[in-house]
């Protein structure tokens, strides 16, 4: 081969690899290995000096090929390439040794052995520099334009700040109005701010923005395409309404006789079956619920079209679709709330009076079913002795192992919705841990805990019976005074697990997003980049990622907008270094590859009357499993081959020399 | 009266943790669910679940069982159900319960007879005659059901038994 | 499935006996054939406190026995039933306890096989004869009386191995209930605890224990009251008396059944042929209303 000039060097890390072994010994002994010119060590080779040593020696001595034998390359593979590049070298010209996560981070008892294993590893990278060759990446265009899914508070403010940088943005939402469950809420924690008085602005922000086209009663159907250019296909459901022409004067709503459990009062009350999802919907717009509508079920009525001054009612209207092309997606599901009745023995869907927080939301809210009074659901009546249960399904093995993270300051909050509608009431509040973690949250339940009437009791019902008046009846231990209290309520309210949206899977997979043990969508890094996915291009905003209150909500959408931001700005997607490459020649066409690709990367084509794979330079993200799975070796992933692997195992196998 | 930190050690938990398996009670938060739900705690209030599970968790029994109540259990098995943990508390006191005996502990009197009646019998209790509401005695015999006969025959089987049971009623 | 291995336990056997008389003769009138097991014996539950090997040992044994008969056993005691079905669960998952008991019972000549069907009385009446078919049968339906269904502990929990009432209710004894004709409803506390296990250690306690579930039966307007386990008709109904005298209280009274006298009595069976006699509690109070002499 042509002229292979390496420089090895050896870092000590500090103590961290020179603490354990002697890196100046590892460097003479590359120093006599076959083609290395130049062979050093040094304390720490990513700090300004070491980085100029590499550099003034690639131009000294001519190196073209590089070996840093330090610490993994997941830390500093980027910093070394970043010294080629300078230097005037093709960056994969660098190979890098672990010799210290793999070598004295954990030989640590035996450095002798641990110092022959670097020698080892050093010999075998500089067998396999000499089969390095250069590679370059190639760009590809990204479509300015970004699809949020999810029209609650997350996807409110992901679209608004990517509508504001100038991108157009396409943002689907399952019901009918954008709002989520911040809509549903009367006040939020721990400012008592009213929730609808501060989302509201921002949903009008968003249907007037004009860089936001939003799609209601819509769902996301179909992805396909990769980062910077994904095609997706969106279904309108059928609203039997043409939106075009109605003007929300809500005179169809006024006249419908029909009747159906509202689902945004959480099955409290009812709502019509032409219904607005809440008086300050957007879009403020109607949609007939086929189930519950007479004309759907019994083909008569149609007092809708009839009073309907611009004959929008349209019941013959069918689903339609249509094909989105975006660069960007950001995924704003959101959350459901879990199914307490699946928790037995607390009697919830069985006893009247036991609701959850979210329904005691409904109840508070003064456009809610009992406009804004707190009342016994059995009997209307105002509860005078109010249980809050804490955990109620949460940090539970059996049902939701998670804790809910908002429940606590949820629960705080309910405490003064119950103050505040039935001043005399008694609130007994049963929790196991009070995590007020928030800003403002500690001054908060200092307060509450100091109001009249208001018992903190660290304790957790394990059954809830019913008395023949309705109320609830149930044992509690008090750890804290050692007394079991038999409690009678008059309403229960449990603070209740949070779980991911039940039928989110299918889109899951579309998006080919993984998921956490609770059924969250998985993030990048927990830590570092919560609001990424190992899916490029889509990312992660809210709740979908995993339980949050409102203000972590916002700042995780925003992080999310501003990472989507900087990724179609850009201009461009790159594609990865360690590309799968097809040498045509050997290649069959058999298609095993394509048929492993777990990214639809590579397809079957006609060339010049044969079969040849083509690898799509974008959507490869270079894993290698078409490279293992190809029968004929034609597949080779850059900086994978198996002449370099191959190499660095020969030279293992027959011992370092 | 305080407690000097050598007193605390692992081992008793670790003994349990062993018995109790796949139950986890090196899991438990102490929220004292089980207490709330406890069928013996309603009647005795001394005895409390969370308690002995606390406790066990730090090797301090030796006071619980000279007291002798981890055997007013009712074992109703709403502790195990209800725990958010699964420290199945009931099984932590079958666990404490099996540890005393083999330390010498001795069972309420009733139970060592149970035993004695399995060894030799093959009931925990030999057939007894009932009253009936118009107070006479009936017996398996004079009410038609068919005689019963000794279960355990097999000298090997009635050795088994002697091993597990024979050390509390001797 | 119609054919099964009967097995009575310890308390049926030896004392609880209107359970068994009511179940030879009912049973077999809903198309059950009934197997006698007299060589099962104890199934150790009542003494795991003591040691627990040694009680799996004698349900793993039970099982045994019965895979060599090749029949599913049908335990009539909730606490059999429960041990029965725990023990074969943990051997299915743990090798090396599987090996321990296999050697233990091989010394006596008999192989470990625990690949054989446990159910429970309420089982066999809901699932395998059907409500349809007792309902048809029923030629004196305890019509008015409103009964409260007493399932007991072990009928529902542990709920992590199969239980006659998977659902933490008793919802298929009640609907056996509705099938007879009885009304049905609901008393906090349905699934709570008679206390028998507490009688050794003190009981005084386990009689307060049953006292609370009487009276909540008795609060919520329950004419009667019936069981499927010995133990539980033990504190309910035997010792009721001793529970009025304990708590002082003379209106914790409440005629108790066992479910298959209940069945017997509404398929048209005379009191004598289900050992009605036998139940210390006012019984005569529910008879009265069907117009059934109790020495019938």
């Amino acid at each position: 081969m042509s002229d292979v000039r390496i420089g090895v060097y050896v870092c000590h890390c500090g103590k961290n690899i020179g603490g354990v072994i002697n890196p100046a010994k590892v460097a003479e002994f590359a120093s006599r290995l076959p083609n290395v010119v130049v062979s050093r060590d040094y304390m720490y080779m990513c700090s300004s000096p070491g980085q100029a040593l590499i550099e003034d020696d690639i131009k000294k001595y001519n190196l073209n090929r590089v070996i840093v034998a330090a610490c993994s390359p997941r830390m500093h593979e980027p910093t070394f390439q970043a010294v080629l590049k300078r230097a005037g070298l093709n960056p994969w010209l660098l190979q890098m040794v672990n010799i210290r996560e793999h070598v004295t981070w954990v030989h640590e008892d035996t450095p002798d052995k641990a110092e022959e294993k670097a020698k080892e590893l050093v010999a075998a990278a500089v067998a396999r520099a000499a089969h390095l060759y250069e590679i370059t990446t190639e760009k590809a265009p990204v479509a300015k334009s970004a699809l949020v899914i999810g029209g609650g508070i997350a996807g409110i403010r992901a679209a608004l700040d990517l509508a504001n940088a100038g991108i157009k943005v396409y943002l689907v939402e399952k019901r009918q109005s954008i709002g989520g469950k911040m809509a549903q809420l009367d006040k939020t924690f721990p400012t008592l701010d009213c929730s609808k008085c501060i989302l509201t602005p921002l949903m009008v922000d968003v249907a007037r923005h004009p860089n936001i086209e939003i799609y209601a009663y819509s769902e996301v159907v179909d992805v396909s395409g990769s980062a910077g250019d994904f095609k997706v296909k969106v279904k309108l459901k059928p609203t039997y309404v043409d939106w075009s022409k109605c003007t929300g004067c809500g005179l169809c709503v006024e006249k419908c006789p029909g009747r159906a459990p509202s689902e945004f009062n959480e099955g409290l009350g009812f709502r019509k079956a032409i219904y607005f999802e809440f008086a300050q919907a957007v879009p403020r717009k109607p949609v007939i619920d086929p189930r519950y509508c007479l004309w759907f079920t019994k083909g008569i009525c149609r007092v809708c079209s009839k009073v309907c001054p611009v004959g929008a009612i349209d019941y013959e209207q069918k689903e339609r679709y249509v094909e989105l092309n975006v660069g960007a997606i950001v995924v704003a599901i959101g959350y459901e709330i879990y199914d307490m009745s699946k928790m037995v023995e607390y009697g919830y869907g069985k006893f009247k009076n036991v609701i959850t927080g979210l329904q005691l939301e409904r109840l508070s809210d003064a456009d809610g079913p009992t406009k804004g009074k707190i009342l016994r659901l059995s009997d209307g009546k105002e509860p005078k002795t109010v249980a809050i249960v804490l955990c109620a399904g949460s940090r539970d093995e059996k049902h939701v192992k998670y804790c809910c993270r908002f429940g606590c300051a949820a629960a705080l909050k309910h405490v003064y919705y119950i103050k505040h509608s039935v001043p005399d009431a008694k609130v007994l509040i049963f929790y196991t841990d009070v995590r007020a973690f928030g800003k403002g949250f500690e001054e908060f339940y200092q307060k509450v805990r100091s109001w009249d009437d208001v018992y903190f009791i660290r304790g957790r019902p394990a059954e809830i019976f019913e008395d023949k008046d309705g109320s609830l009846v149930f044992d509690v231990y008090d750890s804290n005074t050692g007394q079991l209290i038999n409690v009678k309520a008059d309403l229960v309210v449990l603070e209740s697990a949070v779980v991911p949206p039940k039928d989110w899977e299918p889109l899951r997979r579309l998006l080919k997003v993984s998921c956490d043990p609770g059924g969250f969508a998985l993030e990048l890094h927990p830590k570092l980049r919560p609001f990424e996915t190992t899916a490029d291009g889509i990312f992660l905003a809210g709740t979908i990622q995993g339980p949050k209150d409102i203000p972590d909500t916002v700042a995780h959408a925003a992080a999310a907008a501003a990472a989507a931001i900087g990724f179609l700005l850009k201009g461009y997607v790159e594609s990865v270094p360690y590309l799968a490459t097809v040498n045509e020649d050997l290649c069959s066409g058999c298609g095993l590859c394509a048929s492993v690709c777990p990214y639809d990367a590579i397809t079957i084509e006609e060339k010049e009357g044969r079969r040849v794979a083509k690898v799509n330079m974008i959507r490869c993200k270079g894993c290698g499993t078409c490279a293992a799975t190809c029968p004929s070796g034609a597949m080779q992933q850059n900086y994978f081959t198996d002449t370099q692997i191959l190499s660095e195992v020969s030279t293992l196998a027959g011992g370092a020399k | 009266m305080s407690l000097d930190v050598k007193l605390i050690d692992k081992k008793v938990l670790k003994d349990v943790i062993e018995l109790v398996k796949p139950h986890t009670p090196q899991y438990c938060y102490q929220c004292a669910k089980c207490t709330s739900a406890c069928s013996t705690s309603k009647v005795l209030p001394e005895y409390k679940p969370h308690l002995i599970v606390a406790l066990t968790r730090l090797g301090l029994i030796k006071e619980l069982l000279n007291s002798g109540i981890i055997w007013a259990c009712s074992e109703c098995w709403k502790c195990a159900e209800y725990c958010p943990q699964d420290v199945a508390p009931v099984e932590v006191v079958i666990a404490l319960k099996n540890l005393a005996i083999s330390m010498g502990y001795k069972p309420p009197e009733d139970l060592r007879v149970m035993a004695k009646n399995v060894v030799e019998l093959g009931y925990i209790s030999p057939p007894i005659e009932v009253l009936s509401k118009e107070f006479e005695m009936y017996s398996r015999a004079t009410l038609g059901l068919p005689q019963l006969i000794k279960p355990y025959i097999n000298v090997e089987a009635v050795n088994n038994l002697k091993k597990f049971f024979g050390g509390v009623y001797e | 499935m119609s054919k099964f291995l009967l097995f009575l336990g310890c308390t049926i056997p030896t004392k609880q006996y209107a359970y068994e008389i009511s179940v030879r003769n009912v049973l077999p009138r809903l198309g059950i054939e009934l197997v006698d097991f007299p060589e099962a014996g104890c199934c150790g539950f009542p003494l795991k406190g003591i040691n627990k090997k040694g009680w799996m040992y004698m349900s793993a044994r039970i099982l045994s026995l019965a895979a060599k008969k090749g029949l599913p056993i049908l335990a009539l005691c909730n606490g059999c039933d429960t041990s029965l079905r725990k023990v074969k669960d943990m051997l299915k998952h743990d090798e090396v306890l599987k090996d321990e008991i296999a050697e233990l019972l091989s010394r006596e000549g008999v192989k470990l096989n625990f690949n054989v069907d446990v159910y429970h009385t309420i089982e066999v009446l809901h699932d395998f004869i059907g409500v349809e078919k007792i309902k048809s049968l029923v030629v004196r339906p305890l019509k008015g009386i409103k009964i409260a269904s007493y399932p007991g502990c072990h009928m529902l929990r542990p709920s992590d191995i199969p239980r006659p009432e998977p659902s933490g209710e008793p919802k298929k004894f009640d609907a056996i209930l509705s099938a007879l004709g009885a009304e049905v409803g609901y008393y906090p506390d349905k699934g709570g605890c008679c206390g028998a296990t507490m009688l050794p250690y003190s009981p005084k306690h386990a009689f307060r224990l049953t006292a609370a579930k009487i009276r909540n039966m008795k609060d919520f307007g329950f004419q009667a009251t019936t069981t499927s386990c010995p133990y539980c008709m033990e504190m309910l109904d035997s010792k009721q008396e001793a529970i009025r005298a304990e708590l002082g209280d003379d209106t914790l009274s409440i005629p108790v059944f066992y479910i298959t006298q209940l069945v017997g009595l509404a398929i048209g069976l005379k009191p004598k042929e289900l050992g009605l006699n036998l139940n210390l509690s006012p019984v005569e109070e529910v008879l009265e209303r069907l117009g059934v002499s109790l020495y019938e």
